[in-house]
C-alpha cells in the first residue's frame, strides 16, 4: 500500500488580519523558528509518507520560498516528494478568495496531478488546526473498519470543551460510523461533543470519483457537500485523536498557540517527534551582560541585551539594551532598539521599533505590526 | 570521449589527525570532529571557508576514528557541497592490489590520492588541515600566489616570538619569498608561523610527491620533507600573511580559550556574519526555552536547550538542560548534557551526553581574574549527586 498527502495551505475559516494578508496561512511563523507548514509536513515525514502535495491558493510566494525543493523535510525525491499545486488562472473568480469555490473545487483543479500519483490512499489535512499524529495508525483503522472515508475527530481541545468556529461536529453510532455532521460558523462551548480536526483518509480512486461527481452537481465543499450529504450512503467512520491541539484561526488563538509552547509539559508533546524546518545556519543566541529573560522561547541568531518575558522570539531578532518585551510574539529579524517597550503585540518580520518607542496592546486585543513596519 | 571539466583549484583537507593533546575529548572522534562554539565542529571552519571562497571540490582525508566524521560530512549538503561534479568527497586510505596502506604522513596522504585530484586536472591545489578555527578567504591567497608566480604559497600568521618555537617558522626576504623553513626551531629567526594552509601549482606538487614517495628516508611530511625539498631546488615559495583570528585548538586550555574568545565584547572571531556564514549540520531542535528562574549573562546558547538555572560567560551547545538552582560559569557545555538542580560547574569543558548530578560541584570558583586549571568531563559520564571534582581534573568514568 502506498499513501500520499494533500495539504490545504489556506483556510476560509481564519481571520488573522495583517498576518495572512500577504502570505498563505501555512507560511505563518509559529513557535519561534517554524512555519505552520513545518508541523503539517513533519507529521507526514514521521509517518513515513514522502509524497505530499501542498495546495496553494493566493500569496503563496513565501510558502514556496520556505519549502524550496523539500530537501529539509527529506522530500526532495525521485519517487513522490513534495509538490506545490498553484492555481490555474480562472476567469470566473471575482476575487482571490474565490479562486477555488471550495475544498472540492480545489482538488478538482488539481485532479490531473492527483490522478498521476501511484498512491492507493490519500491523507487530506488542513493547516488551521495542528496536531501530532502518526497517520499510519489512522490508515490502519480505516482499513480495519473497511470504511469509505475515515475522519479524525477529538472530544476536547487540550482539556477544554471549546469547539473552534467552523469545525464540523459529528455524531457517531456505537461502531464509530458517522451518522450526522453539523457545521456551526461560530466558536462553541460544547460538552461531550466530537468535532473534526480537519484530517481524513480516503482511497484515491474513490476520492477521484467523488470529486467528479460533486463537480457535476456543483457541490464544492468536502464537509458540507460530501461528508454531510453522503454520510447515509457512504461508510464514513470516525477516528479519535486525543492528543494536544493548536488552533490558529484568529489573532488571539494564534497568540494562545504560541504561548502554549512556553509550557514545558505542553511543548514536550508538540516536539515529541522531530519537527523539520528550513535551516538558516544562524549562530547560537547571544545573551548580553544586562539581559533578563523569563519564561520565553528564543530562537537561534537572536541577540538579547534587554528584557524578555513570556514571549516567543524568532530567529535573528535583536532586543537592545533597556528594551522590554512582554507577552509578545516577535518574528524573524525584527529589531527592538534601546529602551523601547513592546507588550501584548505581534511584530511581523523585519519590523523596527526605534529607541524608546512603545507598542502596547491589550491581552484581549494584541497589536499586530505588519512586515517591515517602522515605529 | 570523456567529459573533462576542469576545476581551477580544489582543496584537500587533512582530517585524519588524532589531536592526542585533547585527551578524552578525542578518545572516540578525530580532532576535526571536536565540537566548538555552541553548534559547530572544528571542520566546519575549513569547509565553510572553502565554500565561501568559491571552492566547491574538497577531498576530505580521514584516518583516525573516522566514523563520526564521515557521518557528519555525509554528502556535504549542509555546506552546499553536494554537487553533481565536485563537492565534498571522503577519502579514506584504501587497499591497492595486495597491499593495504595507511596514510603514512601528510604528503603520503595526498600522494595516495593523486588519481582523485587528476580527475579535475586543477591548476592549483590548496592543502588544509581540519585542526584550526579561523575565517579566511582562500581566493585572496590564490591572488597573491598568482601575482608572485609562485610554485607554492604558505599562509603564515605572526605569533609572539617566545611562542614561535612551537610552530613551523618561515624566514622570508622583503618580498615575502621564503628563504628558509624551520620546523619547531629552538631559536626561531622569525615569528611567521605556518598555518598549515598551502597552495601549490598542481603539476609541481605532483612531481615532488612522486619524488618524495620514492625516498625511503623521507617521513612523507609537507613541513619536514616536501617544503624543504622545494626550497633546496630553489623553487618559488612565498609566504602569505594572514591578519585575522586563527587558533590551534589542540589542547584543553586552547579549546576553552577559543570558546571564551567568542564571548568577548569585541569579538575577534565574528561568527555572526551573513556574508561569511559558518555552516554546520543541523539537529532539527526546537528553539531554546528560558524558564522562570533563569539568569542569563554574557553567554551563547543553542537550540533545544532548556535553562532554569544560572548561565554566565558560557557556551552552551544544543539540547542541554540546566535545572533550577544550577550554576554554570566560564564553561563549555556540549550537546545533550544535563546539569541537575543546584549543581555547580565552573571553568570546565563538559562533553556530550553527560549528567551532572544534583549538588555536584565541578571546578573551582576563584576570585576575579584568576583562571584556574580547566576541568574536563568526558562523553556520556554520569557524575552522581553531591560529587566534588577539583579544578583541572579530567573525569573519564562515572563518579
Amino acid at each position: 500500500m502506498s499513501y500520499m498527502g494533500l495539504i490545504y495551505s489556506y483556510s476560509d475559516k481564519e481571520n488573522l488580519r495583517e498576518l495572512t494578508s500577504a502570505r498563505a496561512l501555512a507560511a505563518l511563523s509559529i513557535g519561534g523558528k517554524y512555519r505552520i507548514i513545518d508541523f503539517v509536513l513533519s507529521n507526514f515525514v514521521n509517518s513515513g509518507i514522502f509524497e505530499v502535495s501542498v495546495i496553494a491558493r493566493t500569496n503563496y510566494h513565501s510558502l514556496i520560498e520556505h519549502l524550496g525543493s523539500g530537501a529539509e523535510w527529506d522530500m526532495s525525491r525521485k519517487r513522490g516528494g513534495l509538490r506545490v499545486l498553484t492555481p490555474f488562472a480562472n476567469k470566473e473568480a471575482t476575487d482571490s478568495a474565490h479562486i477555488y469555490r471550495g475544498t472540492i473545487d480545489a482538488l478538482s483543479n488539481h485532479l490531473h496531478s492527483i490522478k498521476k500519483s501511484m498512491a492507493d490512499f490519500v491523507v487530506l489535512t488542513g493547516s488551521r488546526i495542528l496536531y501530532t499524529m502518526d497517520y499510519r495508525s489512522m490508515i490502519r483503522a480505516h482499513q480495519d473498519t473497511d470504511a469509505d472515508v475515515t475522519v479524525a475527530y477529538t472530544n476536547h481541545m487540550n482539556g477544554t470543551c471549546r469547539v473552534p468556529q467552523g469545525s464540523p461536529m459529528i455524531r457517531m453510532d456505537e461502531h464509530k460510523q458517522i451518522r450526522e455532521v453539523e457545521i456551526v460558523d461560530e466558536e462553541q462551548e460544547e460538552r461531550e461533543c466530537s468535532w473534526c480536526i480537519g484530517v481524513c483518509v480516503i482511497r484515491k480512486t474513490l476520492l477521484e470519483s467523488l470529486i467528479a461527481d460533486a463537480m457535476s452537481h456543483q457541490r464544492y465543499d468536502l464537509y458540507t457537500d460530501i461528508l454531510q450529504k453522503l454520510s447515509p450512503a457512504l461508510k464514513v467512520y470516525g477516528y479519535e485523536y486525543s492528543g494536544h491541539l493548536l488552533e490558529i484561526s484568529t489573532i488571539s488563538t494564534y497568540m494562545e498557540a504560541n504561548k502554549a509552547m512556553l509550557d514545558p509539559e505542553f511543548s514536550a508533546k508538540v516536539f515529541q517527534k522531530t519537527v523539520y524546518t528550513k535551516v538558516k545556519d544562524s549562530v547560537p543566541a547571544r545573551y548580553g551582560p544586562e539581559c533578563y529573560v523569563e519564561n520565553s522561547m528564543i530562537a537561534d541568531g537572536c541577540q538579547i541585551m534587554g528584557t524578555v518575558i513570556n514571549s516567543v522570539v524568532s530567529r535573528g531578532v535583536h532586543i537592545d539594551k533597556g528594551a522590554i518585551v512582554k507577552d509578545s510574539i516577535i518574528m524573524q529579524d525584527t529589531e527592538i532598539m534601546d529602551h523601547a517597550r513592546v507588550e501584548h503585540a505581534i511584530l511581523d518580520k523585519d519590523v523596527i521599533i526605534r529607541d524608546g518607542r512603545e507598542v502596547i496592546g491589550h491581552p484581549s486585543y494584541p497589536i499586530v505590526l505588519p512586515k517591515m513596519s517602522i515605529v | 570521449m570523456s567529459f573533462i571539466k576542469k576545476k581551477d583549484m580544489i582543496a584537500m583537507l587533512l582530517a585524519g589527525g588524532q589531536g592526542s593533546r585533547l585527551g578524552v575529548l578525542t578518545k572516540d572522534v578525530a580532532k576535526p570532529a571536536v565540537p566548538f562554539g555552541g553548534k559547530y565542529r572544528i571542520i566546519d571552519f575549513p569547509l565553510s571557508n572553502c565554500i565561501n571562497s568559491d571552492i566547491d571540490t574538497i577531498g576530505v582525508l580521514t584516518q583516525y576514528q573516522p566514523m563520526e566524521l564521515n557521518a557528519y560530512i555525509g554528502n556535504g549538503q549542509p555546506w552546499d557541497l553536494d554537487r553533481m561534479y565536485g563537492g565534498a568527497r571522503i577519502l579514506p586510505p584504501y587497499v591497492r592490489g595486495k597491499e593495504g596502506e595507511w596514510y603514512k604522513g601528510t604528503a603520503n596522504a595526498i600522494y595516495q590520492n593523486i588519481p582523485f585530484i587528476e580527475q579535475y586536472s586543477p591548476n592549483y591545489v590548496i592543502i588544509l588541515s581540519g585542526d584550526h578555527v579561523y575565517k579566511m578567504n582562500y581566493r585572496w591567497m590564490l591572488d597573491q600566489h598568482m601575482k608572485k608566480d609562485a610554485d607554492c604559497t604558505i599562509a603564515v600568521i605572526e605569533v609572539p616570538m617566545e611562542e614561535a618555537s612551537r610552530f613551523g617558522v618561515m624566514n622570508t626576504n622583503e618580498n615575502l619569498r621564503i628563504t628558509e623553513f624551520e620546523e619547531k626551531p629552538a631559536i626561531p629567526k622569525s615569528n611567521l608561523a605556518s598555518m598549515g594552509v598551502y597552495i601549490f601549482n598542481w603539476p609541481t606538487l605532483k612531481e615532488y610527491l612522486i619524488r618524495d614517495e620514492e625516498d625511503p628516508e623521507s617521513s612523507k611530511d609537507f613541513g619536514k620533507n616536501v617544503i624543504p625539498a622545494m626550497l633546496n631546488d630553489n623553487k618559488r615559495l612565498y609566504a602569505y600573511k594572514y591578519l585575522g583570528y586563527w587558533k590551534d585548538v589542540g589542547t584543553i586550555e586552547s579549546l576553552w580559550e577559543a570558546n571564551m574568545d567568542l564571548l568577548k565584547e569585541k569579538v575577534s572571531l565574528e561568527l555572526y556574519d551573513p556574508r561569511w556564514k559558518i555552516y554546520a549540520r543541523n539537529g532539527n531542535l526546537p528553539p531554546q526555552y528560558i524558564g522562570h528562574q533563569a539568569r542569563m549573562r554574557e553567554s551563547h546558547v543553542s537550540e533545544g536547550c532548556s535553562i532554569e538555572g544560572t548561565v554566565e560567560n558560557s557556551i552552551i551547545f544544543p539540547n542541554v538542560t540546566i535545572k533550577k538552582g544550577a550554576v554554570v560559569r566560564h564553561s563549555v557545555v556540549m550537546s545533550s548534557t544535563t546539569v541537575e538542580e543546584n549543581a555547580e560547574v565552573h571553568y570546565a569543558i563538559i562533553a556530550e551526553g553527560v549528567t551532572v548530578g544534583a549538588k555536584a560541584e565541578i571546578g573551582a570558583n576563584p576570585e576575579k581574574d584568576v583562571i584556574p586549571a580547566i576541568s574536563v568531563v568526558a562523553d556520556r559520564v554520569n557524575i552522581s549527586c553531591g560529587t566534588r571534582i577539583d579544578a583541572g581534573t579530567v573525569v573519564d568514568r562515572d563518579l
